[in-house]
């Protein structure tokens, strides 16, 4: 599965941080990272996060 | 040397602890020209929007109004509850609650709500249209707010007066009153507790698949929700989703009194309902300030911000930041960037997308319904900052 988040709407709320710690943390600038391909044993918890988040701004596919 | 900003004597102060004290007020506009920041009655308030943007989440900071009883001088039942529940949570605790909470509020289940808010908007409007008037709070904010939590908790609809009650009283928790307001924001925290333990109690006997159905089954461990965590999520599920709520909509409505144009345009145009939402709470938030704490000294725009200072980040003037909004009036159809309605970052509200979802059919329901609203007596408000809203609103309409 792929992850993309569309960073022209993402405002960093950070919920998906949360909702998925193993995709998603925030590097030492305070920017978003996330690991782009993903294994079907994640795909739960990307989905949670995509859920989380309050923009909407998780692609997955 | 860097000034601190506490002992900073040429910066704006602001006397937010006064109950007169009102976030739309002068003083305000003329602190958010001079400075990025006034110093209050509790610490710090930023007043524009970048800074307003970039504290709330900003990794020096953590959320603050944990501390909002202490700078009260309160404890007791609501102070207890207020400290321990997610909102005041961090870290570890709080991504364990949060992550257990988001599903039953995910954007998924709106669709199949969106009936049962029209429903509920429509009995609610049926009772007082053919009479052209009515309390706009008592009559369609606190039924309606009451209503959806209760489809969404699985609650029962005849008790939604207690529990309107219940919730508008604790409220008076989240305004500069609180101390004054404290035996009746106590005796509704009693009560709370009250309904929620007949409530697991109930719901251990006859198992529900909903959002409490899904908090008994986790607290069966108790390391993943304790027994207080139990009560105290589900406190904050009513209480939060009731109060916010009701103050919200009364807010709307108040809004579009003072600029019927839009309200006939919305009329026009339901589509714009959800644009409308987010106008409101852009102009008239509920949530007049988001609050952090400094977890350590740092320094922000060569301000020194030390460890403990609680800054009050002040949604209610930073969205109506002239640098960022030149034309700040109330418009529906314009294109703006966020409002700090829900606040943001980690604490984000997480009873947004419900939110969003039941005041868009609310607000374009009743612009279908009720035409040319005014004011039929006087309006009691809360205090102007903190949370606030309308208590009563009396309203005289032409029915549509």
């Amino acid at each position: 599965m792929k992850v993309h988040v569309d960073m022209s709407i993402c405002l960093l709320h950070g919920q998906c941080v949360i909702a998925a710690p193993e995709i998603f943390s925030f590097d030492d600038a305070g920017g978003l990272v996330w690991v782009a391909e993903i294994d079907e044993v994640q795909a739960g918890d990307a989905e949670a996060a995509s859920d989380a988040c309050p923009e909407q701004a998780i692609v997955l596919g | 040397m860097t000034q601190d900003a506490l002992a900073d004597d040429t910066l704006p102060f602001l006397d937010v602890a006064d109950p007169k004290f009102s976030i739309r007020s002068q003083a305000v506009l003329d602190a958010r020209d001079a400075s990025w920041c006034a110093r209050t009655s509790y610490g710090l308030a930023a007043l524009r929007y970048d800074d307003v943007q970039k504290l709330l989440r900003h990794p020096k900071l953590r959320q603050g109004s944990y501390r909002w009883p202490a700078h009260n001088g309160v404890t007791g039942l609501f102070a207890r509850w207020w400290e321990a529940m997610l909102l005041s949570q961090e870290g570890d605790t709080h991504a364990r609650l949060r992550r257990m909470a988001n599903p039953a509020f995910s954007p998924k289940l709106i669709s199949s709500l969106i009936p049962k808010f029209q429903a509920l908007a429509n009995m609610l409007i049926d009772q007082f249209a053919a009479k052209g008037e009515c309390d706009f709070i008592a009559d369609f904010t606190e039924p309606y707010a009451t209503g959806v939590i209760c489809d969404l908790l699985g609650l029962p609809f005849e008790r939604w007066r207690e529990l309107a009650d219940i919730a508008g009283e604790m409220g008076l928790a989240l305004g500069v009153t609180f101390k004054q307001d404290l035996p009746t924001i106590e005796a509704a925290t009693q009560r709370i507790f009250d309904f929620a333990e007949e409530l697991v109690a109930e719901r251990r006997a006859r198992p529900t698949e909903d959002f409490i159905g899904m908090l008994i089954q986790a607290n069966a461990d108790q390391d993943q929700l304790s027994d207080q965590e139990l009560l105290d999520m589900i406190v904050l599920a009513i209480f939060g989703g009731i109060d916010t709520t009701r103050n919200q909509l009364g807010l709307a409505m108040a809004t579009f009194i003072e600029t019927p144009a839009q309200l006939t345009l919305l009329s026009e145009r339901p589509e714009l309902g959800r644009a409308a939402v987010e106008e409101v709470m852009r102009v008239r938030p509920t949530v007049t300030w988001v609050t952090r704490e400094a977890v350590e000294d740092f320094i922000y725009n060569d301000t020194l911000i030390p460890a403990g200072t609680t800054l009050h980040l002040f949604s209610q003037s930073a969205t109506s930041d002239p640098e960022i909004f030149p034309n700040p009036g109330f418009d529906i159809t314009a294109e703006r960037k966020p409002h700090f309605g829900f606040g943001g970052g980690t604490h984000h509200c997480l009873g947004h997308f419900i939110a969003r979802g039941d005041m868009t059919e609310a607000l374009k329901l009743l612009a279908q319904r009720i035409k040319n609203p005014r004011f039929n007596g006087p309006v009691e408000w809360l205090p102007d900052s903190g949370n606030t809203g309308a208590i009563r609103m009396p309203i005289a309409f032409d029915p549509a």
